[in-house]
């Protein structure tokens, strides 16, 4: 809502400064967006076009002798400038939007300033016309200020206002709140209309509970010219584009008030009788902005009894439109239904200020007050003549609701001592009506202020115009222990783990390319698709981090930043929403430098890292070879198992999906935190060992496909209770040993907490380990 | 000349001898030499036998000094040699201490996560639970029981992804809330709900389809406007410098009555007004209210007998205001010249 200085100034006496007034909206009422004059062009005077000659060397080009209070020589290029025209005349030194006028020479020819435009003094353009100069009325005066003639001379305050205050969508509204914040008198317009004999025909009746009243005067003999400057001033201070009087003066009035008019040309409707009802199956109607509408049936017509001639609270009919040979004039101001409005103007993407004001609701005290101040507007200016009587509908419940509350409930809420007085203080401010009961207020609220229905609504403007500022500072008095879940320590805890690996944590979208979605899981479950996706990029919910990791990835590794060790904690997206850790790992794990070689990230670095991590968390993790799909490396894929459920999966991308993606040797990692299961929070204790522990080396001559899993899980097997660990510390291939053949050398670790182990029965033990390691994988003990 | 001559001779040789020496090896050689069992003084000691009862008693009085001073000789020199020997081994041990240190990796925190897991701490520590809650919501979860019908102007300021009519992505992290109500049956609440939400917004330096909001939600019979005012103060002072001070404005949320926008003295200019703040000394950051009862009742309270203050902030707007990151889109990009910038 953009709000003129002088129009506000109609209404209160000492609106004071508008930045000022600026203040104290954004402190106590709606956000202001902006304050601006309505044109900043100064050195500007009414002058009078006393010579017109051709310019001798511009075809287009006039030179003009101008009166302004002297006589001064200016080079017009307008088309439309003429002997005898009062015009605004920019002296040399004012500074326009686009310009600075100085004296010139144009094409050889003095010229000491310009004929302007509303355009060229900096009005929008959408509200005025800026093809040729502004032509002012005879009765401009030569020498004065022409912004003060047109009264142009004004300040906007933009409103930049919430969904619920629809009541700020009026001059008269802003006022109310006005006077409240200044805590000022309020002086609001009231009609005075004179009728003539002649009596209103129109006959009304609604047919839809969508249309709560209707109202009509009919006004005869009206003449279609200009609207006053004034009304034009202010009209276009407030967003609005002048267009005639009789249009003119509808946007005005409802401007004011806040409730939309529509003016018919009664003679085209054709019949007296105006029935207001809903749209019938396959109706048809062309708008006021020549285009053919395809109606649904809860759409709300105005008809004249058999045909259609308007659609009720968002656009008039062509057929009906007012013109210069109007001669009757039918006024219409009413209230609809405000959710079919915004259903019917969305459908149709046909928003106006009407339909914008009948969404949010209006008023309904004011749409006969609307209709009087239109009613008496265009007999003041369009020479019309009123008919007698209003004809109308009222179906709207007019009456004022009593909202009650009391100190004590106001204290408790806000946390504030508020006096008696403080609280009637606000509610006289707000020119809302009350009883006093004890320490209760039986508040009537105006019909004006239709976000207001219970007492936590008062309590706002309570707060709001006694003041933010005044409410104390104070914490909440319960008392509450406060935590992090164990999931939550958890997911720190692994987070705080990864950091200190070294690795970077990243956030990345969670919406992706459809096609991508299954680029990088394990399986191809269901995905959650938008119904209208912004772009095909974000048109779907993905199943893993890794999607938008490896988007992160390539846009570094582009950049130079090749040496990538990255994780994400975040949501799978399906049915429903398990918590993921993903890992990427990409370039070097350490860089060249003076001490030595650059050391590349490998298979082993990534599962280096989830094993130092499941150790941390203590829970045990398996590793078994798989083939996971088309775009990992299928001699470098794991699933990640932890007793005997697949959790997870780790592997090397494939080298054609790393071609295919600018990326270098990359490894990820997937654990699906959900399904892990991380046992008992607490650690328990385990005795220290008393005993010694005794070693013992073996070292096996093995096929190369055979995994050293497999032989760690007979190991395990064999070695039971006194078995405490396995050590992989040498495998080889080479020139010792057969082509298809590897060496593993594995320490094996015994141990019983409760005596000293016998050497013997160690050894017996080894040798069993040893015969199951032949047995059941055929391989061979080297010496 | 006689066997003291001769003694003293042997003294002053070995002292000679002995400070010669330049190992530790060599040193107990001369040690043998001339304390040893077949040494020099040892020979002295035979001729004693020749010698009457008195001379006896002087040459063994002063082969006894002798020896007890060549004995101190050893050790000086040997305190020497060790001193040395160290000298030796710190210059052949010393390095260039200018060259780089190794390449030891540590890993940054987002700066998300670094703001969001600030303030769980701080209101941890004012006794709230952090609640989490499924990104993918239900249209009653997200709208309806917030005080959103389905046909509500209000719906207009958050431009939903809808998956179906009645799923959605969800546009905040109320959603949590009206989960957490729901479960808590009645009973007070004190919670706080990060996460990750969505709007119909295309990616520039200033919006973005995803970010993160923290929500509060604080619900008992007593909690007061001014209690929400203070804790937010506690915020902006966390966030932005314990001198900050907060003003609350009206605004309008279908969820909170009374609703507030909620700025802070600008720390670019300590509240003068500069290009940072656009010249008001204030920075909005973030929005609040008193739950509405029409959201208490549909979340199983008594609207007349519970009351409570809800918050929201955006982390990125939080983030970009404090480290002074001009553009939100550097949150998501996850360039590492980006992230490696805030330890």
């Amino acid at each position: 809502m953009k709000v003129s200085y002088k129009w506000l100034s109609d209404y209160i006496d000492s609106v004071g400064s508008m930045h000022d007034l600026a203040d104290k909206f954004n402190a106590m009422s709606q956000e202001i967006a902006d304050v601006y004059d309505l044109t900043k062009a100064t050195n500007i005077v009414v002058g009078e076009v006393v010579e017109k000659v051709k310019h001798p060397d511009a075809d287009k080009l006039n030179v003009c002798q101008v009166n302004i209070g002297e006589m001064t020589q200016i080079v017009c290029g307008a088309p439309n400038v003429d002997v005898g025209q009062k015009v605004i005349v920019a002296l040399p030194g004012c500074e326009l939007t686009e310009m600075k006028i100085k004296k010139a020479k144009v094409r050889g020819v003095e010229s000491n300033g310009m004929i302007c435009s509303l355009a060229e003094l900096g009005i929008d353009k959408k509200y005025c016309d800026a093809s040729g100069i502004e032509v002012l009325p005879e009765n401009a005066e030569v020498g004065a200020n022409p912004l003060e003639f047109l009264s142009l001379d004004d300040q906007v305050m933009e409103l930049d206002l919430t969904p619920n205050r629809a009541d700020l969508l009026s001059m008269m509204g802003v006022a109310y709140d006005t006077a409240a914040l200044l805590d000022a008198e309020l002086n609001l317009p009231y009609p005075n209309v004179v009728e003539i004999d002649e009596v209103n025909p129109v006959k009304v009746s609604i047919e839809t509970e969508k249309c709560m009243s209707y109202y009509t005067r009919v006004i005869k003999n009206v003449t279609i010219t200009e609207s006053p400057k004034w009304m034009q001033a202010r009209l276009i201070a407030s967003g609005v584009r002048p267009i005639n009087n009789v249009v003119d003066i509808t946007n005005y009035i409802m401007l004011e008030t806040g409730q939309p008019l529509h003016a018919f040309d009664l003679d085209k409707v054709k019949t007296n009788k105006i029935v207001v009802r809903q749209a019938n199956k396959d109706e048809v109607l062309k708008t006021l902005d020549d285009q053919d509408r395809n109606l649904l049936e809860s759409d709300i017509m105005i008809t004249n009894g058999t045909e259609s001639v308007a659609l009720g609270g968002v656009m008039g009919g062509l057929d009906t439109e007012i013109d210069e040979n109007t001669k009757y004039v039918l006024l219409e101001s009413a209230t609809f239904n405000p959710v079919s409005i915004r259903r019917t103007s969305r459908r149709l993407d046909l928003r106006s200020e009407a339909s914008m004001r009948f969404e949010k609701g209006v008023d309904p005290n004011r749409t006969v007050l609307a209709l009087e101040r239109a009613t008496e507007m265009f007999a003041s200016y369009a020479g019309g003549e009123v008919l007698k009587g209003i004809n109308f509908v009222e179906n709207n419940d007019l009456e004022e609701k009593v909202v009650e509350i009391t100190l004590p409930f106001i204290n408790k809420y806000v946390g504030k001592e508020y006096t008696m007085d403080e609280i009637m203080n606000v509610f006289d401010r707000l020119n809302f009506e009350y009883d006093v009961d004890g320490d209760a207020f039986n508040v009537k609220v105006p019909t004006r202020r239709q976000d207001i229905t219970m007492k936590f609504d008062l309590i706002e403007e309570i707060v709001r115009i006694n003041g933010y500022d005044n409410i104390p500072l104070t914490l909440p008095k319960a008392v509450s222990v406060g935590k992090l879940t164990t999931s939550q320590k958890r997911r720190r805890n692994i987070k705080s783990i990864l950091l200190g690996l070294g690795l970077d944590e990243v956030v990345t979208y969670s919406l992706v390319n459809e096609n991508k979605v299954h680029e990088l899981t394990t399986s191809k479950e269901e995905y959650v698709k938008l119904l209208m996706p912004m772009s095909e990029d974000k048109a779907v919910m993905r199943h893993s981090a890794l999607t938008g990791m490896i988007q992160a990835i390539q846009y570094n590794v582009a950049r130079k930043n090749t040496d990538v060790r990255v994780f994400e904690i975040s949501n799978k997206y399906t049915e429903g929403e398990d918590l993921l850790l993903n890992i990427v790992v990409t370039g070097n794990q350490v860089s060249k430098q003076w001490s030595g070689a650059a050391k590349p990230v490998d298979f082993y670095f990534l599962k280096g890292i989830v094993e130092t991590l499941s150790n941390e968390l203590g829970i045990h993790l398996e590793y078994v070879k798989a083939e996971l799909n088309e775009n990992y490396h299928p001699g470098q894929s794991a699933t990640i198992i932890q007793n005997g459920n697949v959790v997870g999966h780790i592997a090397k991308l494939h080298p054609k999906y790393e071609a295919n993606n600018d990326l270098n040797d990359t490894f990820v990692m997937e654990l699906n935190l959900a399904k892990v299961d991380f046992g008992a929070e607490v650690t328990k204790f385990v005795p220290l060992q008393k005993y010694p522990t005794m070693e013992r080396d073996i070292a096996i001559e093995a096929d190369r496909a055979l995994p050293v899993g497999d032989m760690i899980t007979v190991i395990k097997a064999a070695g039971k209770k006194l078995l405490k660990q396995v050590e992989v510390f040498d495998v080889y291939t080479g020139e010792y040993i057969a082509e298809d053949k590897k060496s593993v050398a594995i320490k094996l670790y015994f141990n019983d907490p409760e005596r000293t182990l016998e050497t013997e029965e160690v050894n017996n033990r080894v040798d069993k380990i040893v015969q199951k390691l032949q047995d059941e994988l055929k391989v061979k003990l080297r010496d | 000349m006689g066997i003291l001559d001769k003694l003293e001779q042997v003294r002053l040789e070995a002292k000679e001898r002995i400070e010669m020496q330049k190992t530790i090896h060599d040193l107990h050689q001369e040690k043998a030499k001339y304390l040893g069992k077949k040494g020099v003084i040892a020979d002295f000691m035979k001729l004693m036998k020749d010698a009457t009862p008195d001379e006896r008693k002087e040459i063994g009085k002063i082969s006894n000094e002798i020896k007890q001073k060549i004995s101190n000789y050893i050790d000086e020199q040997k305190t020497l040699i060790e001193e040395l020997e160290i000298k030796a081994k710190l210059e052949s041990e010393t390095i260039d201490v200018t060259l780089p240190g190794l390449d030891v990796q540590k890993g940054t925190k987002h700066i998300l996560n670094q703001v969001i897991e600030e303030i769980e701490d701080m209101f941890i520590g004012m006794g709230y639970t952090v609640e989490e809650g499924p990104e993918i919501e239900n249209d009653e979860y997200n709208f309806e029981k917030l005080n959103l019908p389905k046909d509500h102007p209000a719906r207009d300021m958050q431009d939903t992804l809808y998956i179906t009519e009645e799923s959605l992505l969800r546009t905040h992290t109320s959603p949590v809330q009206v989960r957490t109500m729901l479960a808590a049956e009645g009973q007070p609440i004190k919670i706080i709900c990060p996460g990750k939400v969505y709007r119909r917004d295309d990616d520039d330096a200033t919006h973005s389809h995803q970010f993160m909001q923290i929500e509060g939600l604080v619900i008992d019979k007593t909690t007061t406007l001014s209690d929400l005012k203070g804790t937010l103060q506690e915020v902006a002072r966390k966030m932005f410098g314990d001198d900050r001070e907060i003003r609350l404005r009206p605004s309008y949320f279908p969820f909170t009555e009374p609703s507030v926008e909620v700025d802070v003295t600008c720390s670019n200019c300590d509240g003068v007004g500069c290009s940072m703040c656009k010249g008001t000394g204030w920075i909005e950051i973030l929005g609040a209210g008193m739950v509405h009862p029409n959201v208490l009742e549909a979340c199983g309270y008594n609207s007349e007998e519970y009351q409570g203050f809800a918050f929201g902030m955006g982390v990125e707007r939080i983030a970009m205001l404090r480290h002074g990151i001009d553009d939100i889109r550097h949150f998501y990009t996850n360039d590492l010249r980006f992230l490696k910038q805030f330890k």
